[in-house]
């Protein structure tokens, strides 16, 4: 996982959200998405989102995989990898097939996991059919 | 002007050594682009072959008015961009490759009812960059930022204080297997600068100058299919350093739209 995180972070992203950049709406894009800066609306990729520490996210997420070292207030639906930071701060609900959470990551919402039962008893992370994403591997 | 007579007598004669044949019409002050297009156009000719500069290939684009030709270019000058993305350096090459007709279809960019291939800018230009010493580039890149508002495929706004940016269908820098400027992916690029320290100002400059902003750190990179630039009204869109349009306008990509003739070397 370190490698292809390591892979994805130098790796060029399709979509870069600079620092001193505000995006309101949704943002949709068919590769790799970086936030350095601040999103609200709604984040979707089949690909990975980074959410580099000191972007401010008031979103929802879905994505195939997503290492989050910024703020996010709002869900996460992550169909395989999810890496909190150390930095991290999250208010929301997660879903997602793979978890790592580093030392002095802030999580406040609830966790599903593997296809588990999340919110009003939605299958979310791996249920192809009911979900919007589709999973990269 | 003697230059100009120079290269139109080895134009011709590269035409009749490679057998072309076809009609030649010369811009004069009375016959203007527009007006030589629109006489090809009713006497039904199919395929168009601007010569000139890279300015005389865009004028063109322009005067076609979504009519659908394919299209050639044989450059006069040297340093032409679009040369070298076509991949036909000089007037052989270009007449060369007209013989063979390799054609390809690429994306056409569409702004307030003009047509353009390769790229436009606004706020600090490359163009500008490119032709400054550098002592202007510290005091042209060290200027304010300003507040750009930019609206993404009727989806979502952008804000940013930044220096300005371009919109790329393509660059002389593109090439195989890139993902930015790429004109068969049916997608533009808007990259958007940052404020910039004065040490990354000397270190990126020729990046800049290149409009390979991605290589800046901190830039915005966003591939749509549709941009609405809308605030600070009235900033200039430029091709080359020319006005084409002012915020606020709307740029889309039409997919695989133009048939044009390509050589060899193409960046693409």
């Amino acid at each position: 996982m370190d490698k292809i995180l390591d892979e994805n972070l130098n790796g060029p992203a399709e979509t870069v959200v600079g620092p001193s950049v505000k995006i309101q709406g949704d943002l949709n894009s068919e590769g790799n998405i970086k936030i350095e800066g601040q999103v609200s609306g709604k984040v979707k990729t089949s690909q990975s989102v980074f959410v580099i520490p000191g972007a401010k996210i008031t979103a929802d997420i879905l994505a195939g995989n997503a290492v989050i070292g910024g703020e996010i207030s709002g869900n996460l639906k992550i169909s395989g990898h999810l890496i909190l930071q150390s930095t991290a701060k999250i208010l929301g609900d997660i879903a997602c097939t793979v978890l790592r959470v580093e030392d002095g990551a802030q999580f406040s919402g609830k966790c599903a996991m593997g296809g588990n039962v999340i919110g009003n008893g939605k299958k979310i992370a791996s249920e192809k059919s009911g979900s919007e994403l589709e999973p990269e591997e | 002007m003697e230059k100009f007579e120079k290269l139109q007598t080895e134009l011709q004669g590269l035409l009749a050594e490679f057998k072309i044949s076809g009609e030649t019409a010369r811009v004069t002050p009375l016959r203007s682009i527009q007006d030589l297009v629109d006489t090809a156009s009713q006497r039904g000719a199919k395929t168009l072959v601007a010569c000139g500069t890279d300015d005389t290939f865009n004028l063109m684009l322009a005067a076609l008015k979504g009519r659908d030709f394919t299209l050639g270019f044989i450059p006069f000058n040297e340093n032409s961009n679009l040369a070298k993305i076509l991949g036909i350096e000089n007037i052989f090459l270009g007449v060369k490759t007209i013989a063979a007709r390799r054609i390809e279809k690429i994306d056409l960019a569409k702004i307030s009812g003009n047509y353009f291939i390769s790229f436009l800018e606004f706020g600090v230009m490359s163009h500008n960059i490119k032709n400054a010493s550098l002592w202007q580039n510290l005091k042209l890149l060290s200027s304010e930022a300003k507040s750009f508002t930019i609206r993404v495929d009727d989806s979502y706004n952008v804000t940013i204080n930044g220096l300005g940016g371009l919109v790329a269908n393509i660059r002389s820098t593109s090439g195989q297997g890139e993902k930015i400027a790429d004109p068969t992916d049916g997608n533009l690029d808007l990259l958007i600068l940052e404020r910039l320290s004065k040490l990354q100002i000397l270190k990126y400059r020729d990046a800049i100058s290149e409009g390979t902003l991605e290589k800046v750190p901190n830039t915005t990179v966003i591939k749509c299919k549709k941009i609405e630039f809308l605030e600070p009204r009235g900033t200039n869109l430029t091709m080359l350093g020319r006005v084409v349009a002012k915020f606020p306008s709307t740029v889309e990509i039409i997919p695989k739209r133009l048939r044009m003739i390509v050589g060899k070397n193409r960046t693409f």
